[in-house]
């Protein structure tokens, strides 16, 4: 391999894997605060999306694309509070609670896109990009939308990590992850820092949403493929660990983009898969889980 | 003077089921107060009826005459009730100072924090030696230290404490009894529940017994009670025989 193909990977897998570590983050919240997988994960991508199109200059009113993007997260961190208190909160403390809300996030998931799909209907949709042209690093070029995308996820990340370490509320956050009945004895409100850590995540998955739309197009399904990755990043970077769930998008990221450039398109995603089983069968609390939970 | 606490004809359970029934006690405002009795007869489940942690309740509940019998686990908290619950492991992953600083939630206990943490870091010297280590990695005894800590962080006008001694060696034991004389000495009224009479003769000025979900015998510290009685209140009057 040269130079030249080692920083294309590289350059490649950092932007697949920054993608990953964004949308991936806010599922291992909701996993680590709630105990629960959160199937509508992908849909609220959708709809950040589809909000920020409809905010920005190319939607009804054009706002300018970053106001637009900022509104359409606000936006859809609220309807995460409306999930929360619709879909999860009646099932605290239910013995299947895990099980229930599967069911009634994937519910939420088959309302969500179908309601996208009534209200913008199937055509594509094209976001304004945030950062236009192309820029060249370490001699690859990419957009400047995906230099961006390299750029704002560490930020977020490290944004995400300073509040729930040093915060008051991201130190609740954390408390009632890890024992609810310990936290509620110090006073406080668990249902609402529950909220709190959800409509932070459902946050997060609109600005992941909203980085690929603008990279992409705009589709009904935006969210579908990369619930499924993010799932499966959660889990292999080990349940209940964010730093596992940052480390497992990276090395996701560049192994894919290596496995690409080196077997190939088709055979990529199957042998990546493949490696991954193998990691949890050797490895089966994932890269930094616990093996207790 | 009014009481700390007053509990009158509390009920409450899980499902259809009350685990205990009818329960009055009070503690007085500067009182040290046992609960003892066989394990599994409705201790903790009269704490737990008490900080609202236990959904299914009914009877009445004063603290310091305001009543709290249909407040909810925060606001008992916030007014100064604190329940220090058995074999806590609070929170595994966050180290032991951030633990009490977090623990001091409620405007009350934020507001007299740094005083609470150094005077929790003096009583237990053990937490200070290891401010910086996850609570998952302290031994037994160092956890009931900080789980007592944490209750102390929390700005308590009442402590209730749950087995705070379970499973320890008599050298901690010994250790954690000082603590706890000290705290009440320092005027915080305690309730605490406990199953080794001996222990618990040693820390309370008056103590009840419960058995089979209910409060069947109260007794105070001049009464004598020898090693038969309490044998015969755990195992019926023929194990005395």
């Amino acid at each position: 391999m040269t130079l030249d193909a080692l920083a294309t990977v590289l350059v490649s897998g950092l932007v697949m894997g920054s993608v990953y570590a964004l949308m991936a983050s806010g599922l291992s919240l909701v996993w680590s605060t709630l105990g629960i997988f959160n199937f509508a994960h992908g849909a609220l991508m959708t709809l950040g999306a589809y909000l920020a199109w409809t905010l920005a200059g190319s939607g009804v009113l054009g706002l300018p694309p970053w106001i637009a993007m900022l509104v359409a997260v606000a936006l859809v961190a609220a309807v995460g509070v409306l999930l929360e208190r619709l879909l999860i909160r009646p099932f605290y403390g239910h013995r299947a609670m895990l099980l229930v809300t599967v069911m009634t996030t994937l519910a939420a998931t088959v309302f969500l896109s179908k309601g996208i799909q009534l209200v913008w209907g199937p055509r594509l949709k094209e976001l304004p990009a945030l950062a236009p042209g192309n820029v060249s690093i370490l001699g690859t070029s990419i957009s400047a939308q995906e230099a961006l995308i390299v750029g704002v996820a560490p930020i977020v990340l490290g944004a995400l990590w300073a509040f729930l370490r040093f915060s008051s509320t991201g130190r609740g956050i954390r408390a009632v992850g890890q024992n609810p009945q310990a936290a509620q004895l110090i006073g406080i409100d668990v249902p609402r820092l529950f909220a709190i850590a959800f409509a932070l995540a459902a946050a997060l998955a609109a600005l992941t949403g909203i980085l690929i739309g603008s990279v992409r197009l705009v589709t009904p399904s935006l969210g579908d493929e990369p619930l499924i990755k993010a799932l499966i990043i959660v889990i292999f970077g080990g349940l209940g660990s964010m730093a596992g769930t940052i480390w497992a998008a990276y090395l996701i990221g560049l192994a894919e983009a290596l496995l690409v450039f080196t077997i190939g398109i088709y055979w990529a995603p199957s042998t990546l898969f493949l490696l991954l089983i193998l990691v949890l069968v050797l490895r089966p609390q994932g890269l930094m889980g616990k093996v207790v939970r | 003077m009014t009481d700390a606490l007053e509990v009158d004809g509390l009920s409450g359970g899980y499902d259809d089921y009350d685990v205990v029934s009818n329960i009055g006690l009070t503690v007085g405002a500067s009182e040290r107060v046992g609960l003892f009795g066989p394990n599994g007869h409705g201790k903790t489940t009269i704490l737990n009826a008490i900080s609202a942690t236990l959904a299914r309740r009914r009877g009445t509940v004063r603290f310091f005459g305001q009543p709290v019998d249909r407040a909810r686990p925060q606001a008992i908290v916030a007014a100064g009730l604190i329940h220090v619950p058995q074999a806590n492991t609070v929170f595994p992953d966050m180290e032991i100072q951030e633990t009490l600083e977090l623990a001091a939630w409620t405007p009350r206990a934020r507001a007299a924090r740094a005083e609470n943490l150094d005077r929790v870091l003096a009583l237990f010297p053990r937490l200070a030696e290891r401010r910086r280590q996850l609570a998952r990695t302290l031994s037994g005894g160092e956890r009931q230290m900080l789980s007592i800590g944490v209750g102390l962080m929390c700005a308590p006008r009442m402590l209730m404490l749950d087995e705070p001694t379970l499973g320890l060696s008599p050298k901690l034991k010994d250790e954690l009894a000082q603590a706890i004389a000290t705290i009440s000495a320092g005027g915080i009224p305690i309730l605490v529940v406990e199953q080794d009479v001996a222990f618990v003769l040693s820390l309370v000025d008056r103590m009840y017994f419960v058995n089979h979900g209910a409060i069947t015998r109260e007794i105070g510290r001049r009464d004598a009670v020898d090693h038969d009685e309490i044998m015969a209140m755990y195992f019926g009057a023929g194990a005395t025989a």
